[in-house]
């Protein structure tokens, strides 16, 4: 969804550009003696800036209280580890803080409710890499950086049962394109009669 | 002439003929190394393409790394050169300078190549440590040869970055080089538009270049003496230093705009309050915005995070409001001289302002949350680069060449390279844009399932740029005979 509203946002702006760009090359084959042509223009300046600064700053005050940077405060109802790897994604429900642990996670199969807000905790063992969430049908929901020596907090609420992957969005390496992660969400209901 | 002509310094013959030698020199390699590096990026479409099935992705990602490095090296010194050349009316620039980086570059582009010819491929900004860890696709011993390529460019450049600021230092205050004095409602000493942006790109050139320094200094810790670095502080450091330096060669091609435009309007292009502040608040701006590239790393302190948004936003205002605006008040119902330099002038700036746009909207850290490295990123740098930068230097070069060989312009010829230049520019990258839109990531040397849309968006892409190859093949024909009339010209004693 917002994918789309920013394309369609830029397709309108492309438009516009392109139309001014034209008209005014168009307006140079009736070539006219005198500045006034030139002065009419400069005087748009000051209109158009003001226009601008608005424009930003409303797209500024729309966004910025939704960033998705989490707040200390806030209290996950599932917490996740995440560890990156050249070239796998290690999921787990456990902490992952040796070689072996992120063996054990390679294996693992973890599972999530629906709706329930999840907490992952993402860094790396090696490299950075980009830990981008991808939905069943293969939409980029979010994503964070997997950084050697930092935690990345990435909190995500997840509606839609099925199998959601991870891939990486940093580039790490030769299989960069063929690292990946996945878990699952289940409908509650489902999650409990396991 | 519209050009502030009593501004300009006398040059004697033999200066001019080594100015003009100079970049001659500088100007060949669009010739020669930009349809290499653009041969590697239709490979790099190709291989996403699947039609090298059995080919190693290694070749993949060392393409990647070439076109990346190569690119931006490429059009930052182009750009540097073509404002050298224009400036060098005005202060006192020593061309020999400009031959010693040429050398020094050229060096830089061998020991480039010698390290990619054994798989090196960290990308075009080496984010740390994956420099140091390839996890066995290439040798120590190439990131060493890399390491030096780094130093020998990084010398090269700040030598002719502090000539150029000791240059205009030799004739302006730098209140004076930044005009400061507009601000009071004085206007002398005149400063053209060229001095001004060349002292703002001076000035954000060389921070970028010592926050390279400071990168290059803690890489060498870690392989000399085994000091690991912090990774966040060397992502700072890389981003500061790759964001800055590709705006600054957007701006050495505004330079050039403001310098050469004028010419075939024949209206002149002052200093004016509105490109004084706009110009000193770039200087600033540049500075922060850089922080957009860490949006997905969310142990930067928030407030950090909000400013790169807000400089970003803002660093949009003084390109569209100064300089775009500029320059159509300068075609408006005017007699303007359409040739080959001109239209790839005019259409470079709108390149600019598309690819601004989506850049701009990327900067959002909202959106950032889900087109972070996905195809749009791509796609809005091959916008102000490839029909953006590249076509403002090209456009230069025509200029340059038509301006020492006297040959005159084939106006079917020059209307056919623009032509088949933007279809084919605008085609190419408006699958990048589709790509992002889809959530496909870039750098990617295939494509899992769920992304797997991406190989068809590769393999239209290099059908839909079929025109623009078309387009550079006759540039390279035309300018390229001119060129060598103007070097023939060059040498000719006068």
């Amino acid at each position: 969804m917002v994918q789309t509203i920013a394309f369609a946002i830029w397709a309108v702006i492309v438009l516009a550009i392109l139309a001014t760009y034209g008209y005014f090359a168009w307006s140079a084959r009736t070539p006219l003696d005198g500045e006034e042509y030139y002065k009419a223009v400069a005087r748009l300046r000051r209109p158009l800036f003001i226009v601008l600064v608005l424009l930003l700053a409303a797209t500024l005050a729309l966004t910025l209280p939704r960033i998705p940077y989490p707040r200390r405060d806030i209290v996950p109802d599932r917490v996740v580890h995440v560890v990156g790897k050249q070239f796998s994604f290690a999921v787990s429900e456990q902490p992952i803080t040796t070689d072996a642990d992120f063996a054990r996670a390679i294996g693992e199969r973890v599972r999530l409710p629906a709706g329930a807000l999840v907490e992952f905790r993402v860094t790396s063992r090696d490299v950075n890499h980009g830990f981008a969430v991808y939905d069943p049908e293969g939409h980029l929901l979010g994503q964070t950086q997997a950084m050697p020596g930092y935690v990345n907090r990435l909190l995500m609420r997840f509606d839609k049962p099925g199998t959601y992957h991870a891939l990486c969005l940093e580039y790490c390496g030769l299989a960069h394109h063929a690292m990946r992660g996945t878990f699952e969400v289940l409908a509650s209901e489902k999650l409990a009669r396991r | 002439m519209a050009v502030s002509t009593s501004l300009q310094l006398e040059q004697t013959p033999a200066e001019r003929l080594r100015w003009q030698s100079v970049t001659l020199a500088w100007t060949s390699l669009l010739f020669v190394l930009f349809p290499v590096l653009a041969s590697l990026g239709l490979f790099m479409r190709a291989y996403q393409a699947n039609l090298f099935p059995r080919l190693d992705p290694a070749w993949f990602y060392t393409a990647m790394t070439l076109h990346g490095l190569g690119m931006v090296g490429l059009w930052y010194t182009t750009s540097f050169a073509g404002m050298a050349y224009l400036v060098a009316r005005y202060v006192r620039m020593k061309a020999g300078v400009m031959w010693l980086s040429f050398t020094m570059t050229l060096a830089g582009v061998v020991l480039l190549l010698v390290a990619c010819a054994v798989r090196f491929s960290p990308g075009w900004y080496f984010l740390y440590p994956l420099p140091f860890k390839s996890g066995g696709t290439w040798p120590a011993w190439a990131t060493d040869v890399f390491l030096a390529t780094l130093l020998v460019l990084g010398v090269a450049w700040i030598l002719w970055i502090l000539h150029l600021l000791w240059a205009i230092a030799h004739r302006y205050a730098l209140s004076q080089a930044l005009c400061w004095h507009y601000l009071r409602n004085a206007t002398q000493p005149e400063v053209p538009p060229v001095v001004l942006v060349s002292t703002v790109s001076g000035i954000a050139s060389l921070t970028a270049l010592l926050a390279a320094v400071i990168l290059l200094v803690f890489l060498g810790l870690e392989r000399l003496l085994g000091i690991p670095a912090d990774p966040l502080l060397m992502k700072n450091l890389t981003f500061y230093f790759g964001h800055t330096l590709i705006n600054v060669a957007m701006y050495q091609g505004v330079a050039i705009i403001y310098e050469l435009f004028p010419r075939y309007t024949g209206l002149p292009w002052k200093t004016a309050k509105p490109m004084v502040i706009g110009w000193n608040a770039v200087m600033v701006l540049v500075m922060f915005a850089f922080f957009h590239h860490l949006y997905m790393d969310f142990v930067q302190p928030r407030a950090v995070q909000v400013i790169g948004q807000i400089a970003s936003y803002s660093s949009a205002l003084p390109a569209a409001v100064v300089t775009i605006l500029g320059l159509l008040a300068q075609v408006y119902h005017r007699k303007v001289r359409w040739t080959l330099a001109s239209v790839l002038m005019f259409a470079g700036t709108m390149g600019w302002a598309i690819g601004g746009t989506a850049a701009v909207i990327d900067s959002t850290i909202v959106v950032n949350f889900r087109f972070h490295n996905t195809q749009w990123v791509p796609a809005h740098f091959h916008t102000y680069l490839l029909i953006g930068l590249v076509l403002i230097v090209l456009g230069f070069t025509a200029h340059f060449t038509q301006e020492v060989s006297g040959e005159p312009e084939r106006s079917r010829i020059s209307k056919a390279i623009a032509t088949l230049w933007l279809l084919g520019g605008y085609g190419f990258v408006s699958l990048f844009y589709i790509g992002g839109w889809h959530s496909v990531p870039r750098r990617y040397a295939g494509y899992p399932r769920e992304v797997a849309e991406g190989s068809l968006y590769a393999r239209l892409a290099l059908m839909l740029v079929l025109p623009l190859i078309l387009a550079l093949l006759i540039y390279i024909w035309e300018v390229g005979k001119r060129w060598l009339a103007a070097y023939a010209a060059a040498r000719r004693p006068s």
